[in-house]
C-alpha cells in the first residue's frame, strides 16, 4: 500500500520515527505501508537517512540487516550502552557454535543428526545453545526420514548479529577454501594410504 | 592402566593424585576415565587436548623425580586409549552400509571426501565468527530485553501445533464391549448368600455358568466381599483350579 495514507511529516522523520520505535529490522514493504510512501520515496529517504546516521557522523547507525532496516547504536558506543542498561554483552560463541552455524547457513535447513554427521561429532548441545540464543530456529520437519525430525535453519537473529542482509550475503563455501588448502589435505591423506607407503 | 602407586612408591606423585578441572568435569583423573568407560561422560565433551596440557602443567610432569617415567607411561598409555576411543565416536553414525563395526576401516576416498568437507565447514565458520565479531555491539533503537538464558521463546504457531498434536486422536478407542453397568454388587452377594443358604458348598463355576462376563466378574468381587467379613470360605486347590465357596456356620 503506498500513497493512499500520506502523512503531513517528510519522508525521512516518517521513517526515521518508525525505525526508531522497532526494536528488529522492518522489511521495506512494511516500510511502505506503515508510512505511505512510495517505494522511490522510501528508498531516497533511506539513503539520506544513511549518511545522517554513519557511522562516522553518528552515535546510531543505519543498518540494512535480515531482509530490513534498523537503526541501531554505533558500535563504537557500545560500552557506554551496555554500561546504562546494566547488561553484559552475550559471551562470544565457541568454535563449535560457529561450526554449526556455519553447517546450518551453508548446508541446511538440516536436522540435527546431519549437522553432527556434517562436523563428526555430536552437536544436540550446541545446537540446544543455538535454539536458546534464537540464532537457530526449527523450520518445518523432514516428513522423508523416521521419526520426522525437526529441520534447523538460521534466524533473523543471527542475520542481524552477522551483518547479513539474508543467507545470500555470505561468501560461497567453496571461496572459503583455496585450493592448495585442499591439495594438502589431499597429499595427506594418499601419503597416510597403506599402498602409498608401500611404494615409498 | 598400570597401578599408579608404583609412582609413589618411587617418590613421584601417583598418577591417581593427578586432578582435572573440565568444564565437563571435576575431580580425580581417574575418575573421568571411569565415566567415561561407563558410558556417563561423553568421549565428545572431553578436550583431550585441554587434559594433556592440565596434566603437564599440574606438576606430575617433574622430569627428574623418581618413578616420573612409569607415571608418565601410564599417563600416556590411558590418553591414548581416550585419544582411540574419540577418534572411533567420530565417525558418524549411519554410514550407508549400516555396518556397526567400529573396526572397519574408512576407505581413503570417503575419508578425503569427509576431510575436505569439513574443512569447508571449518573455514565457514571461522568466516562467520570473524563477522559475528565484526558486528557485535549494535543494540537496537526499539530496545527489546533479551530472553533469559534457558528460557524458551513463547511462539504461538509452535504451541498450537503442540496443542494439536496433544489433544487429536489418531484412533478412537473400541467401546462397543463397554455395556452399561446394570448389576450391583449388593445384587450378587443376595444371590450368594440364597445360593448358599443350604449350608452346602457351591462351585464358583456352576453359579456362573449362565453369567456374562460382567455379571461373573460382579459375583466374584461379591464372593470377595462375603470372604473377607468371613461370611463364606473360598476353597482353590491349586492356582487357576476350580472355585469353591463353603459357607462358614
Amino acid at each position: 500500500m503506498t500513497g493512499n495514507a500520506r502523512y503531513e511529516a517528510p519522508p525521512e522523520h516518517l521513517i526515521e520515527a518508525v525505525l526508531l520505535s522497532s526494536p528488529s529490522p522492518i522489511a521495506l514493504p512494511d516500510l511502505l505501508s506503515a508510512t505511505g510512501l512510495a517505494q522511490g520515496e522510501a528508498l531516497a529517504a533511506l539513503e539520506h537517512l544513511r549518511a545522517r546516521f554513519s557511522p562516522a557522523s553518528s552515535g546510531i547507525v543505519l543498518r540494512e540487516v535480515a531482509g530490513g532496516y534498523a537503526l541501531a547504536t554505533n558500535p563504537t558506543c557500545a560500552a557506554a550502552v551496555e554500561r546504562f542498561r546494566a547488561e553484559a554483552r552475550p559471551a562470544p560463541l565457541s568454535g563449535a557454535a560457529h561450526e554449526v552455524l556455519a553447517s546450518v547457513l551453508y548446508l541446511g535447513p538440516m536436522t540435527r543428526a546431519a549437522v553432527s554427521a556434517a562436523r563428526g561429532v555430536n552437536s544436540d548441545a550446541v545446537v540446544r545453545n543455538l535454539l536458546e540464543r534464537n540464532l537457530l530456529e526449527e523450520r518445518g520437519r523432514d516428513e522423508g526420514l523416521p521419526g520426522s525430525p525437526a529441520l534447523l535453519g538460521v534466524t533473523d537473529d543471527f542475520l542481524a548479529a552477522a551483518g547479513a542482509r539474508d543467507p545470500e550475503d555470505f561468501p560461497p563455501l567453496d571461496a572459503l577454501v583455496d585450493e592448495a588448502e585442499l591439495a594438502r589435505v589431499r597429499e595427506r591423506i594418499s601419503g597416510a594410504r597403506p599402498d602409498a607407503a608401500g611404494e615409498a | 592402566m598400570s597401578d599408579g602407586s608404583r609412582g609413589a612408591e618411587a617418590g613421584a606423585k601417583p598418577l591417581s593424585a593427578f586432578t582435572v578441572e573440565l568444564d565437563v568435569y571435576s575431580g580425580p583423573y581417574e575418575g573421568l576415565l571411569a565415566l567415561i568407560l561407563r558410558d556417563e561422560l561423553e568421549i565428545f565433551e572431553v578436550p583431550l587436548a585441554e587434559l594433556v596440557n592440565l596434566y603437564r602443567s599440574s606438576g606430575g610432569s617433574d622430569e627428574g623425580s623418581p618413578g616420573a617415567l612409569e607415571r608418565d607411561t601410564d599417563f600416556v598409555d590411558s590418553a591414548t586409549s581416550l585419544v582411540l576411543l574419540k577418534g572411533r565416536s567420530l565417525v558418524p553414525a549411519g554410514s550407508e552400509t549400516g555396518d556397526e563395526d567400529g573396526d572397519e576401516a574408512i576407505g581413503p576416498e570417503e575419508l578425503e571426501a569427509r576431510l575436505v568437507a569439513y574443512l569447508k565447514v571449518r573455514r565457514a565458520a571461522e568466516a562467520i565468527g570473524e563477522r559475528l565479531a565484526r558486528n557485535a555491539g549494535y543494540y537496537p533503537s526499539g530496545h527489546a530485553p533479551p530472553p533469559k538464558p534457558g528460557k524458551l521463546r513463547i511462539r504461538p504457531e509452535k504451541i498450537s501445533a503442540a496443542a494439536r498434536r496433544t489433544f487429536s486422536r489418531t484412533v478412537e478407542p473400541e467401546t462397543r464391549h463397554l455395556g452399561p453397568i446394570t448389576v450391583t454388587v449388593g445384587e450378587l452377594v443376595a444371590l450368594l448368600r440364597r445360593s448358599l443358604a443350604g449350608g452346602e458348598p457351591v462351585s464358583f463355576e456352576a453359579l456362573t455358568r449362565e453369567m456374562d462376563r460382567l455379571r461373573s466378574a460382579v459375583t466374584f468381587a461379591a464372593a470377595l466381599s462375603l470372604a473377607s467379613e468371613g461370611s463364606i470360605v473360598l476353597v482353590q486347590p491349586e492356582p487357576f483350579g476350580p472355585l469353591t465357596l463353603r459357607p462358614v456356620p
